[in-house]
């Protein structure tokens, strides 16, 4: 990585110095052919006294065909990868946190493709023939970790990583998907993930990027996402387009003391840029095409905001829609934003939300950018939820078995979903499952069952469509992907798999094996339900990244909860004492029968001269009370035979080896 | 024991490999290297900071490392010629205070965990294999360069270790060990393979010295925290962060380098002298008799900074030998990735023709009958009514004869 | 006098009849409480091979149309799928589900202790006319009880039978195509036996070792102290024959393989055997041709018995062995301990050649001690066919150990399994421990009865060369 880098900074410096005013005009001319790169920030107030803070780097290089393998600003190291593993496209996160569905929203474009599971997350489209696959995910794995200084290489094996077929994104063949739940992130994958930046984090937004501030938040996931149309014809698709995010909830420090009101809504925190990141933006990366700041308010929040100024009689003179106003009854904002974006109205939704534009070309050193808010009255308003409220956990106690249940309950939406769509009689919820499970979770797909509002259904009725690759030991993880259709009036759901617990060999468990075993987040998506966010702009052609990126039509999904199982430890302290025992006993069995077949029939003879044995039980006492007072089986009288006495040898051989056993179990 | 049992066994196989790799070094080049050794010019230096222990409350071992990072980063060895190893991520662990920083001392004044750390094994990737892979350069193919140590017969190396020891050992993440011959069979396979000219050891831990005790490689120099049978101890707690931060050991080390510079040149000897029992509590060890320089003469930044000489005219062959040295590793690197692919590619098929064969001459005995079979086999549409009716079949056909023959 | 004894033997059947019903309403009656005693979870009574969870797993792999075999769930036979899999499916409201799959476990259990009595009462006819043509009377001894219905009811009443077929496990099914075999070659049905053979092979790879001891009494009938015809036949009498005694024997060896050993049966065994492989591998390749073929089946069917893949833990010792042990030493262990089945087999064959059944036993006991996933459904086997020869072995040492330890094991490994895998207080090698004694009851047992066993033909020699001194004298 750091070499690459090195390769880079020429290019980088040269590129500051010489290429920075002619990408800027490129930009003014806004001509696709260079390459581009846009940066962009945008900041929005959640329900829970949080703030989402959403960076969105993007930088464009058109056909290598096109203009050779030289680039100004497109970071190399990537340009490397996709042409060498032929990656078409990719997706790579790093999450710390879990994103809070029902608080942080979960029907807008951010929570459906910036929400992620926790830890490492990586899935790639190659474009080589179909046994070429899995060679190029292992060299992409390896590769990857080298440059995000992660273990990203432990998705090389091939019990971590699965081939989708459906289940996860439409196009498959050769899509693979692997997540690494524990995978610790911190600042040494975001610096190699900024390196990538053309200003990397001296100039431009993400100078914000203090990593105390970052890694202190609730949620913080890195993702860079990779879509190239290298290895189409020219002219097909725009090159490659990187595209880094970096999504944050914070928590603003509320310095003032909040005002206690007659209902107990309290004053929502006032924030600005200084008090959350504690710096401020000074100048732009001037190799950027666009560097804006948004700041975006919730359409519930707006439809609140217009309920309390209905009720306060405020003129509409300081509403605030209106353009280029800084402050209104409810709040204020430090800035005066540039612009002021209606969302159109979208299909489900009620009211359309509001973005306030910052362009931030016009600040520098001596009069830095710090956005701020400030809240006048208190309000309190909810996010948009997703359809249904997804939760994945764990069923039953003991390490040999257990199960697996993901619960489904419905929220508001699927109630007004409802009262619109009985109108038509076939109102059907389809839902979307994929899940992995490592191989040492057994499960058995035969004990799935599915219960709607707590009655249980046949599972032929609710599953439309399944795909299941079991797993199979120490090579494959197991695969379950699902289409389920719910009735629309459904209130909960609730789905259970059955799973044995494996027992893996000493070597296979990790350093911390008692923490136990991780099982990665089910992808639960809703296929008839989309995020587009449209804003009216006057004109598409410098369409901004964020924007366009709002407008495209992507699913609805929701990542469960990871889970954790712990899984039986054997002893890992002492496996010689196993070994020897094992082998003692082996040998006892072996040695004493061979003793048994081959003995004389001459002694026999002997025997039989010698006086009539006593019965088992007597001569068994009579041994047992030679051993205890050590003395020789003569003096009890008893008979003094090969056979007994090779009796007695088996008897001691036994004792020793119940001491052995015993000596195991309690020093063990 | 069964990690000794593993490196036995592991340098079994690497240490025939390496017995012909030796005999073929010595013929090919005819001089044998140590002498090659001695005449080769210093040409680069690099570093292998390890990190051995895991869990929060061994947070003082991260920061060890990472002073040390710190150090050799300010004396002039670029990232890229830093291997970290850390077994455990402290800087955001959920039990830190400070989340993205580490601190070496009480006055938390120095962020260890700047912007700019480049950790290249970090987590379950910290073991004993991997170490001795960096090491010895035996890796996959695939692995890419920033976790290689591409030094060549020029380098001056430091490997820092610190964590949990004992004697003769060094614990790894809880749970596997680092024998003392493992250590000293790597650095010598790493003297037969050319890898380095200088190796500067440097262990912290309990019983330190016992880890050098197998060393006999020349050019070597080794230096550890405490001596058999004491006890290597943490230098102060910081309650804030709950935990002890630094060692002793460590921290009169990082003690002795802040009064330096890149271009001071205290020699290493002073470096050695600086330790004082009492303050370590522990007695500082160093081996020096595999090393033949004087350490009056030898500056400290021959292994802790990168301070390179230039080089002269006379050594411009072996210079410019040793650039397409570099060079032809390099290519070798790339086209190894590439031809890595087909093999991997190669046995997977391998595998399938295999069980295809198998396949074969198992049903090769009753071929044609099978053949005949499978035509009206293929014609059945409900295969396990046909087996029920076979099954069934089964019990006349087993009546019928134990009737007769009763 | 006669009406006496045919009295007392139509009292004793009627007591073994009342006996062999009770444990049938027994078992149904445990049948009806699956959940409140879980027994198709234990370790010791279903193990990969066996349990039928994983058997239902593979049937709805395969009516989802994947191959049974897809993932590592089912490693059992295809016939066993196509003629359980419908059952485990099929549900009878108001009654605990697999009621259909415990009848018929319970049915191949009453038909295993039929065959075992049938065959222990042919056992006995063979034994009395042997004495009888010594003329030793020592009739008188076992007028008690019939070593075949002690034996049957020693099968029905044992608790590992009762856990084994209330469990849910297929191992009755296997013990039945073992006991077909032993009851085929007995009653010298060659078809039955080979049919048996065959079926017990398929099934579970171990009872492949039987082979020796069916082709031993279909060549020279069920167990005799056989030698002792031939002592009379050769009418010589060695009285201090502490020295000669073995070469002795030897030339009796040669000269008894020669004239008794019948070839005729053998032959048609082998030929039946051809005749009914090549139909039960016909009937798999059918059934599993639209999947994998049958080198998949044999690769995750007797690989998996051969190469111990599953590590989850059961009665035998292998499993934590293996859990363990290195793995640049895992396949030469695994080659010792399966040459350790194959080593014995051929001296017990030459010490043991007149008694067959006994010999089965043997092997039987051996092959479910050290088999890669021992079930308690294997012991409950031999701990039966241990009842045929309690007039033999009525002199066998450490019986009370034996008793002990299988009293104390059976108690034991529960509790520790329990404070291992649901408590969490207690440790593996806890529960390896009781494996391990378990390991060496079996032992025991083995060494003791051969040697008790060999100890009684002495005897029997020593009074027949008495008895004849007394005719010569």
């Amino acid at each position: 990585m750091a070499l690459l880098f090195l390769l880079l900074r020429p290019v980088l410096l040269l590129s500051l110095f010489h290429f920075g005013p002619i990408s800027q005009s490129q930009a003014a001319s806004g001509s696709p052919a260079g390459e581009d790169f846009s940066e962009e920030l945008l900041l929005r107030p959640l329900p829970d006294r949080k703030l989402l803070a959403h960076f969105h780097f993007q930088s464009r290089a058109p056909h290598t065909s096109s203009d050779g393998r030289h680039h100004h600003l497109f970071p190399k190291a990537i340009s490397q990868l996709v042409q060498k593993f032929h990656v078409k496209e990719m997706e790579l996160s790093f999450t710390q946190g879990r994103w809070n569905y029902d608080q942080w929203g979960g029907f807008d474009p951010i929570s459906s493709s910036n929400a992620k599971p926790p830890g490492v997350e990586l899935w790639a489209v190659f474009d080589v023939p179909h046994e070429q696959v899995d060679d190029s995910w292992k060299n992409l794995t390896h590769a990857l970790s080298g440059l995000f200084c992660a273990s990203i290489n432990f998705l090389e094996s091939s019990t971590t990583y699965s081939a989708p077929d459906w289940g996860y994104r439409p196009d498959s063949g050769s899509l693979r998907y692997g997540s690494l739940p524990r995978e610790a992130v911190c600042t040494e994958n975001l610096t190699p993930w900024l390196k990538l930046l053309p200003c990397r984090d001296k100039a431009g937004l993400s100078t914000l990027m203090h990593r105390p501030s970052i890694y202190k938040g609730y949620y913080h996931s890195q993702r860079l996402r990779l879509t190239s149309s290298e290895f189409e014809p020219e002219g097909v698709g725009s090159g490659i387009v990187l595209e880094q995010t970096l999504t944050v909830v914070v928590q603003p420090s509320s310095q003032r003391t909040v005002r206690s009101y007659s209902h107990e809504t309290k004053l929502q925190p006032s924030w600005s840029l200084t008090s959350i990141f504690g710096r401020k933006v000074s100048s732009r990366c001037v190799l950027a095409k666009s560097s804006i700041v948004y700041l975006q308010l919730d359409g519930s929040l707006v439809a609140e905001l217009d309920s309390l100024q209905k009720e306060n009689k405020i003129s509409s003179a300081d509403n605030y829609v209106s353009e280029g106003v800084r402050s209104n009854a409810c709040f204020e904002v430090s800035v005066k934003p540039d612009r002021v974006l209606k969302e159109l109205k979208g299909v489900e939704k009620k009211s359309p939300s509001v973005l306030y534009e910052f362009s931030i070309d016009k600040y520098n050193e001596s009069g830095p950018f710090d956005l701020g808010l400030t809240w006048k009255v208190p309000v309190a308003w909810s996010c948009q939820k997703a359809p249904l409220h997804v939760s994945r956990f764990l069923m039953g106690s003991g390490n040999e078995r257990g199960a697996i249940a993901i619960s489904l309950r419905s929220t508001e939406l699927t109630d007004e979903l409802l009262h619109t769509k009985t109108s038509e009689g076939t109102c059907k919820l389809e839902v979307k499952i994929f899940q992995v499970v490592p191989w040492y979770i057994k499960v058995y797909f035969h004990t799935l069952q599915v219960f709607v509002n707590e009655e249980p259904q046949a599972v032929s009725d609710v599953v439309e469509k399944m795909r299941v690759s079991p797993s199979v030991d120490k090579l494959s993880p197991g695969v379950m992907e699902m289409l389920l259709k719910f009735p629309c009036g459904m209130k909960s759901a609730a789905i259970t798999l059955e799973f044995d617990k494996g027992f893996l060999h000493i070597d296979e468990y990790p350093p911390d094996a008692n923490q136990g075993f991780d099982i990665p987040s089910a992808i639960i998506s809703f296929p008839n339900f989309h995020t587009s966010m449209q804003f009216l702009k006057d004109d598409s052609s410098d369409k901004s990244a964020i924007l366009s990126k709002f407008e495209e039509n992507s699913a609805v999904l929701a990542y469960t909860e990871v889970l954790l199982v712990p899984l039986t430890t054997p002893d890992f302290s002492m496996p010689y004492n196993v070994i020897t025992i094992t082998c003692t006993v082996c040998a006892l069995y072996f040695g004493s029968l061979l003793n048994v077949l081959r003995r004389r029939v001459g002694e026999e003879e002997r025997l039989e001269n010698k006086e009539k044995q006593p019965g088992w039980l007597r001569q068994l006492l009579f041994r047992l009370y030679a051993k205890i007072t050590g003395r020789p089986l003569e003096a009890v009288g008893s008979t003094s035979t090969s056979s007994s006495s090779s009796s007695s040898k088996l008897g001691f051989i036994i004792l020793v080896a119940g001491i052995a056993v015993f000596w195991q179990v309690y020093y063990g | 024991m069964r990690f000794k049992m593993c490196n036995l066994f592991n340098w079994v196989v690497i240490m025939a490999a390496f017995l012909v790799l030796g005999s073929i070094n010595v013929y090919a080049f005819g001089s044998p290297s140590s002498s090659s050794a001695e005449t080769t010019m210093h040409t680069n230096n690099w570093a292998v900071l390890v990190c051995t222990s895991r869990f929060w409350f061994n947070y003082r071992h991260m920061a060890n490392t990472l002073s040390l990072y710190r150090t050799v980063k300010r004396l002039g060895i670029p990232d890229e010629r830093i291997i970290l190893m850390l077994a455990d991520d402290m800087a955001c662990n959920a039990r830190n205070k400070y989340p993205a920083q580490v601190f070496n001392n009480e006055n938390h004044r120095l962020n260890l965990y700047g912007d700019n750390v480049e950790v290249d094994y970090r987590g379950y990737e910290v073991t004993v294999e991997n170490f001795l892979r960096v090491l010895t350069g035996r890796h996959e193919t695939a692995v890419p360069r920033s976790k290689r140590l591409l030094s060549d017969e020029g380098s001056h190396i430091l490997l820092y270790m610190t964590g949990h020891g004992g004697d003769e050992f060094l614990k790894f993440q809880d749970s596997e060990e680092l024998q003392s011959h493992d250590l000293a069979d790597a650095v010598k396979q790493m003297k037969e393979k050319r890898r380095f000219k200088e190796l500067l050891i440097m262990v912290d831990t309990c019983q330190a010295a016992t880890l050098f005790s197998q060393l006999q490689s020349p050019g070597v120099l080794a230096i550890g925290s405490s001596m058999k049978g004491e006890n290597s101890y943490s230098h102060h707690l910081d309650s804030d962060v709950g935990v002890s931060v630094v060692d002793r050991f460590t921290f009169y080390t990082l003690a002795f380098f802040e009064r330096l510079n890149m271009y001071d040149n205290a020699s290493v000897s002073s470096l050695f002298n600086s330790y004082h029992p009492s303050l370590l509590m522990s007695t500082a060890y160093h081996r020096t008799d595999l090393y033949q320089r004087r350490l009056e003469e030898v500056p400290v930044t021959n292994f802790f900074g990168s301070v390179m000489e230039t080089i002269h005219t006379d050594s411009a062959y072996k210079a410019l030998s040793r650039k397409s040295y570099s060079r032809a590793e390099i290519n070798s690197l790339f086209d190894q990735s590439a031809n890595g692919d087909k093999r991997t590619l190669a046995d997977s098929n391998g595998q399938d023709q295999f069980s295809d064969l198998k396949n074969e001459d198992q049903q090769g005995a009753f071929r044609h009958l099978w053949n005949t079979f499978n035509d009206k086999v293929g014609k059945i549409e409900d295969v396990d009514s046909f087996v029920r009716y076979g099954l069934l079949a089964m019990v006349p056909l087993l009546l019928l004869p134990t009737l007769l023959s009763w | 006098m006669e009406e006496q004894s045919t009295k007392r033997t139509k009292q004793k059947q009627g007591r073994f009849w009342t006996w062999v019903t009770a444990s049938v309403l027994f078992r149904l009656i445990l049948i009806y409480f699956p959940q409140n005693l879980n027994l198709s979870s234990r370790p010791e009574v279903s193990t990969p091979l066996t349990s039928l969870r994983r058997l239902a797993e593979g049937y709805w792999l395969k009516q989802s149309s994947m191959s049974p075999y897809a993932g590592s769930m089912y490693h059992g036979s295809p016939l066993l799928l196509s003629l359980l899999g419908p059952l485990t499916v099929k549900r009878i409201d108001e009654q605990p589900s697999h009621l259909l799959c415990s009848l018929v476990f319970v049915a191949a259990d009453i038909l295993n202790s039929l065959l075992i009595r049938a065959t222990g009462q042919t056992l006995q006819i063979a034994y009395r006319q042997s004495l009888r043509s010594l003329d030793l009377d020592m009739i008188s001894e076992m007028e008690i009880l019939s070593p075949g219905d002690i034996a049957a009811l020693i099968y029905l009443w044992n608790p590992f039978t009762i856990a084994a077929c209330v469990g849910l496990s297929t191992s009755p099914i296997e013990n039945l195509a073992i006991m077909l075999a032993l009851y085929g070659a007995c009653k010298r049905l060659v078809p039955l036996a080979a049919f048996g053979w065959v079926m017990a092979t398929h099934l579970s790879l171990y009872p492949i070792i039987l082979i020796i001891p069916i082709i031993l009494l279909l060549g020279n009938g069920p167990d005799t102290p056989r030698k002792l015809f031939l002592l009379r036949r050769h009418g010589k009498v060695e009285e201090n024959s502490s020295s000669d005694s073995c070469q002795q024997e030897k030339v009796i060896d040669q000269s008894k393989l020669l004239d008794v050993f019948s070839w005729r049966p053998v032959m048609l065994f082998l030929v039946w055997t051809v005749m009914w492989s090549v139909y039960v591998l016909l009937l798999c390749g059918v059934s599993v041709k639209q999947y994998g073929g049958l080198w998949e089946m044999f690769t995750s069917m007797y690989g998996f018995i051969l190469t111990v893949q599953d590590l989850s833990p059961n009665i035998g010792v292998l499993w934590y062995f293996f859990a363990e042990v290195f793995d640049f030493f895992r396949n030469f262990f695994l080659i010792v301990f399966h040459m350790n089945i194959l080593f014995m087999i051929f001296p017990l064959a030459i010490r043991l050649h007149h008694r067959p059944c006994f010999l089965a036993f043997v092997y039987i006991t051996i092959s479910s001690m050290l088999k890669s996933y021992p079930s308690v459904g294997d012991s409950a086997l031999y701990f039966g066919l241990l009842g045929w020869f309690v007039y033999e072995l009525s002199e066998m040492k450490f019986s009370f150990f034996l008793f002990c330890v299988y009293i104390g094991v059976s108690l034991l490994s529960p509790v520790m399994h329990n404070l291992w895998i649901w408590r969490g207080t207690g440790n593996a090698n806890f529960y390896f421990a009781t494996a391990m004694a378990y390991a060496c009851l079996q032992i025991v047992l083995v060494v003791e009865s051969v040697s008790a066993m060999l100890n009684h033909d002495r005897k029997l020699r020593k009074l027949s060369s008495a008895k004849l001194q007394d005719g010569k004298s």
